[in-house]
């Protein structure tokens, strides 16, 4: 389980200046880290430093102790799902949960047997023929999750999922992901603006 | 941020276009005023013939400007703000004129008024305000489709009759795009070639783009075509820069309102009439051209269909070869439209925008300007293209260019470009990343640049008068060196033509229409 423990050490995270003081925190197996603040204090940049798209202007990442610097985005097993879906609308719903299986080079049969487990266990086995675009706000988050989760990451970062999303569906949302990533015992960073939320997910909140 | 994590084998395809732009459109262009920029060119320029044919031609695009606003405006009306049954049918009927091919949209004219209306202003305009309708409606309607109708209804409240209305709240609040549409139609019409040439024959009506060719292709004059391309070029930049200052800076409305039901008598009758007219508008050139070719002094007959295969008609080369010559010219101009549609597509991603800023150039130049510089510049030596068959398909690509980054620049920047990230962080290498993201509208780019490229090519008329050689024209040069020809043969062969053109042109839009748009809208 060390593998899947996230240290961040002095990271400062910006464009030209730095958005946030030095961040330091350690996330380990099963732990949810939420991350609370207002609109543009940083809190989606430090899931996209972390997940490799912008560079940090300071600072490390480790992985398993191992540091990040330079790792592509897609080497870096670093599950990442934003606000919105963001399904492949040219893919079917299983090609989308199984796209990571299938990148990593499973046949097609095991990442569609796998991808099938995966939508059955988010309560979508019946809507399985439908296209992306058929699906409701609710079941398309569920199938973007399913699709991260499906990757293994050894952390998963959520970038204010499910904010677009009535409250309802939003909470009985974040209640299956805490079940799925306690579960998983998948490291997991959460950015919200809503305490409430921060308050139902957390197991240690962040905020500057 | 997509440009810094772009796959390394995307990173610098960029320089492909940007290669093949300064080659194949600076290179030309920069060769054509070498060549031709001389103490003579100068004394062209100042001549008083060039000025009146340029005089002329702009009294013909103002009438051409001010009729089509006055049929267009009551059909935008009608077809952006009602909601009624045959709706979408009238408003992709009243776009095709402005896809067809110039010389038939000339055709369909001569052919529907025969002696009724000489050759000269009159015809020209007409065939002019067709061809632009499409123009008209679509830009004016779709900014009235964002006016709020309950503006109108306010100043009737306060007392104001329905003219007052119109001129006072309607009118004002369409003026940008009104503007927007009067510049387009007076820049077209006043640079038109193919009506001109069929429909202006034998009368005063001519244009500098008439000039320009004729210079070049007969008179072999270059001095006096790059004073013609330099005049020319000062107008149409004038209209740019007037329409500019014209135009209010507000912002542009986006949302699109609801269209209205119709209600009541009156309206049912205007919406009825109106959309008779625009029917009976767009339809009867083309049915005429239609008739035209299944018909003789003797009655109906089917004889200039089955001539077609098996004659070399008349002197000017056979028709069916001219067909086949087309058709190559079309896929060759589609393959290369394509590749640099794509290359293209990745510099927008990549942010390069002088490529794109290169690539908007031909908008601004005439074909037969952009044909010249291109016989100029690769007929000699080690660059002597005339016998590669190249140089039709390069001019018509680069053409076609402008329109390419039309359709594909709005629908790149539609896609999210976090379904990369995503991509990439289920652990997919960036290739196979960038593919499931953007694959499916860059295919889509690359057909509609293919697909919309060949349908320019097939009707394209300037460049390729200047560039066929005169016993293999291709169909456009064809059917406009037929119509030159008295008899009814030769009329009736071009008429067979040019329905074939229709049906080709047609049916290549709407093969666009139903998958590449559709891939590059999703």
């Amino acid at each position: 389980m060390t593998d899947s423990i996230l240290q961040v050490r002095d990271l400062m995270i910006g464009y030209e200046k730095a958005l946030t003081p030095a961040l330091n925190f350690t996330v380990g197996p099963g732990e949810i880290l939420v991350v609370v603040g207002e609109s543009g204090c940083g809190k989606s940049t430090l899931l996209s430093t972390l997940a490799g798209v912008n560079p940090p202007l300071s600072g490390e990442i480790l992985l398993g102790g191992k540091n990040l610097s330079g790792v592509p985005i897609h080497k870096r097993n670093i599950g990442l799902v934003f606000q919105e879906p963001l399904l492949f609308p040219h893919l079917s719903l299983i090609d989308n949960i199984g796209y990571a299986l299938r990148a990593s080079g499973e046949s097609n049969n095991s990442a569609r047997l796998r991808a099938t487990e995966l939508l059955d266990w988010v309560g979508l086995s019946e809507v399985t023929g439908q296209k992306t675009w058929q699906l409701s706000g609710g079941q398309a988050g569920r199938v973007a999750l399913a699709r991260a989760i499906a990757a293994k990451p050894a952390v998963l970062l959520l970038d204010e999922p499910y904010s677009a999303l009535d409250p309802e569906t939003r909470l009985r949302l974040l209640a299956d992901v805490k079940n799925l990533v306690t579960h998983e015992g998948i490291p997991t960073i959460h950015v919200t603006h809503d305490r409430s939320e921060a308050e139902l997910l957390a197991t240690r909140t962040l905020t500057w | 941020m997509l440009a810094q994590h772009l796959p390394r084998g995307l990173k610098w395809l960029w320089v492909i276009p940007a290669l093949l732009l300064l080659t194949f459109l600076i290179y030309p262009l920069v060769k054509l005023a070498a060549t031709a920029w001389s103490a003579e060119m100068l004394s062209e320029l100042t001549d008083s013939t060039l000025w009146e044919v340029a005089l002329l031609a702009c009294g013909q695009a103002a009438l051409s400007v001010g009729l089509s606003l006055l049929v267009g405006i009551p059909i935008a009306r009608v077809l952006f703000t009602y909601q009624f049954r045959g709706r979408g049918f009238i408003l992709a009927l009243v776009t095709v004129p402005f896809v067809l091919p110039t010389v038939v949209v000339a055709l369909g004219f001569r052919s529907l008024f025969g002696d009724a209306i000489p050759n000269g202003l009159v015809l020209v305009v007409l065939a002019h305000v067709y061809i632009n309708l499409a123009v008209v409606i679509r830009l004016i309607g779709a900014q009235w489709s964002t006016v709020d109708p309950r503006m109108e209804v306010t100043a009737a409240t306060l007392g104001a009759n329905p003219f007052r209305v119109f001129t006072t709240i309607t009118l004002p609040a369409l003026r940008n795009s009104i503007v927007l549409a009067a510049s387009v139609v007076f820049i077209f019409s006043f640079s038109s070639l193919g009506i001109v040439v069929v429909l202006g024959d034998g009368s005063g009506t001519r244009t500098l783009e008439q000039v320009l060719l004729r210079s070049t292709s007969v008179l072999l004059d270059f001095p006096a075509a790059l004073a013609a391309a330099i005049l020319q070029l000062v107008v149409v930049s004038l209209v740019f820069v007037i329409s500019a200052r014209v135009s209010r800076d507000e912002p542009r409305a986006t949302v699109v309102l609801e269209r209205k039901q119709i209600s009541g008598r009156k309206t049912r009758l205007f919406v009825m009439l109106t959309c008779i007219v625009a029917l009976i508008v767009v339809v009867s050139p083309i049915a005429s051209i239609l008739w035209s070719s299944i018909s003789s002094s003797g009655g109906i007959t089917l004889k200039w269909w089955s001539e077609l295969v098996s004659t070399s008609n008349t002197r000017i080369g056979s028709p069916i070869a001219a067909l086949g010559r087309s058709l190559g010219l079309a896929l060759g101009t589609a393959v290369l439209a394509a590749i640099l549609g794509g290359a293209i597509a990745i510099a927008v991603m990549s942010k390069k925008g002088f490529v794109v800023t290169l690539a908007l150039i031909p908008l601004g130049i005439s074909a037969v300007t952009l044909g010249l510089g291109i016989l100029l510049a690769f007929s000699r030596g080690s660059l002597d293209l005339r016998g590669t068959g190249a140089l039709i398909p390069i001019t018509h690509a680069l053409i076609a260019v402008p329109i390419v980054v039309a359709v594909a620049t709005p629908s790149l920047r539609n896609v999210d470009p976090r379904r990369y990230f995503v991509a990439l962080s289920l652990g997919a290498a960036p290739m196979r990343a960038w593919w499931t993201a953007f694959g499916t509208v860059f295919g889509g780019v690359m057909l509609a640049a293919g697909g919309l490229a060949a349908a320019v090519s097939l009707g394209e008329f300037g460049a390729a008068t200047l560039l066929s050689r005169t016993d293999s024209p291709t169909v456009p040069v064809q059917i406009a060196r037929l119509l030159s020809k008295p008899g009814e043969s030769a009329f009736a062969t071009a008429a067979v033509l040019s329905v074939i053109l229709i049906i080709l042109t047609m049916t290549l839009l709407l093969i666009v229409d139903r998958t590449a748009s559709r891939k590059v809208l999703t």
